[in-house]
């Protein structure tokens, strides 16, 4: 695994957040705060390489997250000093520290005003297009965010990020078609990205609990299969298991309920002797990850506390209710 | 047979001083000048305008569907199918929906790709014009002499390529001329711009051979009429005899973690 200040800023825990933030100062102070084009001056100074910017990104991103604008204000004009302030990625970084310091709602307006000012002058700014979609969403506009997202996505439809954020979107509206539809277009991008298998499972999942749409029967079935084709990609993958144990417990539950809904065209359910067998296997797994962990195994430790923990009560609900 | 004497030269030291050394120092310093040189003369290269991005991206969104649609369970698949077909053959996604029959149009008049064929000639011409100038400078002033010898045996067939201009028919190929130096320098200088300029340097030519030799063909190669590139997708697109990778994945996955 890569150092901390260069994994990407979304993946970090808070804790981690702010471990990177803590950072910066000595980080800013280490490094020049211009780098000089001529062959002369760079024999002497520390050399320039594309992971110093991403790590000033990070720091500048941990910064705004731990509140201490004036470190993410030097990030920001080191950047600036490096790619100039007109810079696609670095207008949007700007923008970026603009939104974070704005205190009301009338601020945020003047910073979505500029956007959309940048975007009318150059329509295919891509960092600040998704820059605006984020701010609309921030600002509660969900349905603009989303119109604006498909616009977005209609010119660049190869955008895998841009998928599962409108699949996110459509989602907390409780459009679970369509955000079955932009997940799966998010698989068609990254065809083996086991957490995409497994969050298309989660949200089929969810699909057939809400219940009001479509057949529950299909989505159970199909989301039976997402998680076990993300299991296949990823072996010890926890929400591939977790979801999958989630799953086989319903239709099992269902099933003693009711006998096999009509046949449909799409996915058809196993056998419900493989269902069982898959819920055992689940289970197991997912009682020696939390087992592992909690030993403080130190190859178990890569897992994220809280999905370990939402596993352990699952796990010991689904006892007790074994044992009732 | 008795063995050859081995041949001695008496040279002038000076003969190292006054040619090895100002041939190293003034190629390395073209080196130079040319990376600045194309650094200046580079034009950012020209934003495309959303219609053609939107353009490119669906042909690579039909292409990245034809490709994975595995993941896809057969109802997905053929919705977006006979979506992406209908798209694709109406023109809906082209630049220029109405110049769809035309012919395209010639490269040369077309401003943006006259420009790329400019960037070319201008590389070309930093790579040409310095070239030919030191070689007829070394020529003019330095040919004639053997200059060193080179530490390793070579054989006879180097003698023309080592001692051209040097008219000696028994002279051992060991020895070398100026004008040998100077194609030494050039294959033998990268390693010292790299260290100079840094590894993405405009100074060796070789570099810019190798990348000449392999451009990259874009998806959207100029003269190219899109809209049948979008046609042979959309029937690529149709002829897809649909799998899923998640049909039987069960048995499949069971198999796996019993083992």
């Amino acid at each position: 695994m890569p150092s901390l200040l260069l994994r990407p800023h979304a993946t970090l825990s808070h804790a981690e957040a702010l471990q990177v933030a803590q950072q910066a100062p000595e980080f800013l102070r280490k490094n020049p705060a211009s780098y000089s084009a001529s062959p002369f001056f760079s024999l002497f100074s520390p050399p320039e390489s594309s992971n110093t910017w991403t790590i000033y990104e990070n720091l500048l991103l941990a910064c705004l997250r731990t509140g201490d604008n004036t470190t993410a204000h030097q990030c920001l004009e080191r950047l600036v000093v490096r790619f100039g302030a007109s810079d696609e990625r670095v207008t949007a970084l700007q923008g970026l520290v603009k939104e974070a310091e704005a205190t009301n709602d009338s601020e945020l307006e003047k910073v979505l005003k500029e956007y959309e000012e940048i975007l009318a002058k150059d329509n295919t700014n891509v960092p600040i297009s998704k820059r605006r979609i984020a701010l609309l969403r921030a600002m509660g506009k969900t349905s603009e965010s989303i119109e604006a997202l498909v616009q977005f996505l209609d010119f660049s439809s190869t955008d895998a990020e841009a998928w599962m954020e409108l699949a996110d979107l459509y989602l907390s509206q409780g459009l679970y078609a369509q955000a079955i539809y932009a997940q799966e277009e998010a698989l068609i991008i990254a065809p083996n990205a086991w957490n995409l298998h497994a969050r298309l499972g989660e949200v089929l999942l969810m699909a057939a609990e809400s219940g009001n749409e479509g057949n529950p029967q299909n989505y159970l079935a199909q989301s039976l299969k997402r998680f076990c084709r993300s299991i296949e990609l990823s072996d010890d993958y926890l929400r591939g298991y977790y979801g999958l144990k989630r799953v086989t417990d319903k239709l099992l539950d269902a099933n003693s309920k009711e006998k096999k809904s009509a046949e449909s065209d799409e996915f058809t359910l196993p056998e419900t002797s493989t269902i069982e067998k898959l819920n055992q296997a689940a289970t197991k797994k997912l009682g020696d990850i939390v087992r592992k962990y909690d030993a403080k195994d130190p190859l178990w430790q890569g897992y994220d506390a809280g999905e370990v923990a939402a596993a352990r009560t699952y796990l010991s609900e689904s006892s007790q209710k074994v044992v009732r | 047979m008795a063995q050859l004497p081995a041949q001695t030269l008496h040279r002038d030291p000076q003969l190292f001083y006054w040619i090895l050394i100002p041939i190293t120092v003034v190629m390395v310093l073209t080196g130079v000048l040319r990376h600045y040189a194309s650094v200046l003369m580079t034009t950012t290269p020209k934003k495309a305008d959303i219609k053609a991005i939107r353009e490119q991206r669906a042909l690579a969104h039909g292409a990245s569907l034809r490709t994975n649609y595995h993941v896809l369970s057969r109802k997905a698949f053929e919705t977006r199918r006979d979506f992406l077909i209908e798209g694709f053959e109406s023109g809906a996604y082209l630049k220029a929906p109405n110049q769809k029959g035309q012919p395209p149009a010639n490269p040369m008049s077309d401003p943006n790709a006259m420009e790329g064929m400019m960037g070319m000639m201008k590389n070309n011409m930093a790579m040409m014009i310095p070239n030919t100038l030191i070689m007829s400078w070394i020529n003019a002033f330095f040919s004639g002499y053997a200059i060193m010898k080179l530490p390793f045996p070579i054989t006879i067939k180097f003698k023309s390529m080592l001692q051209a201009g040097v008219m000696t028919k028994d002279m051992d190929p060991r020895w070398m001329s100026s004008i040998s130096w100077y194609f030494l320098c050039i294959f033998g200088l990268q390693f010292v711009y790299v260290f100079l300029l840094g590894s993405d340097n405009a100074a060796s030519q070789i570099a810019q051979q190798m990348q000449q030799q392999q451009m990259p063909v874009g998806p959207m190669a100029p003269g190219q009429d899109p809209h049948k590139m979008f046609k042979a997708e959309a029937e690529n697109l149709a002829v897809i005899e649909h799998y899923s990778v998640l049909d039987g994945i069960e048995e499949r996955l069971l198999e796996r973690i019993k083992v």
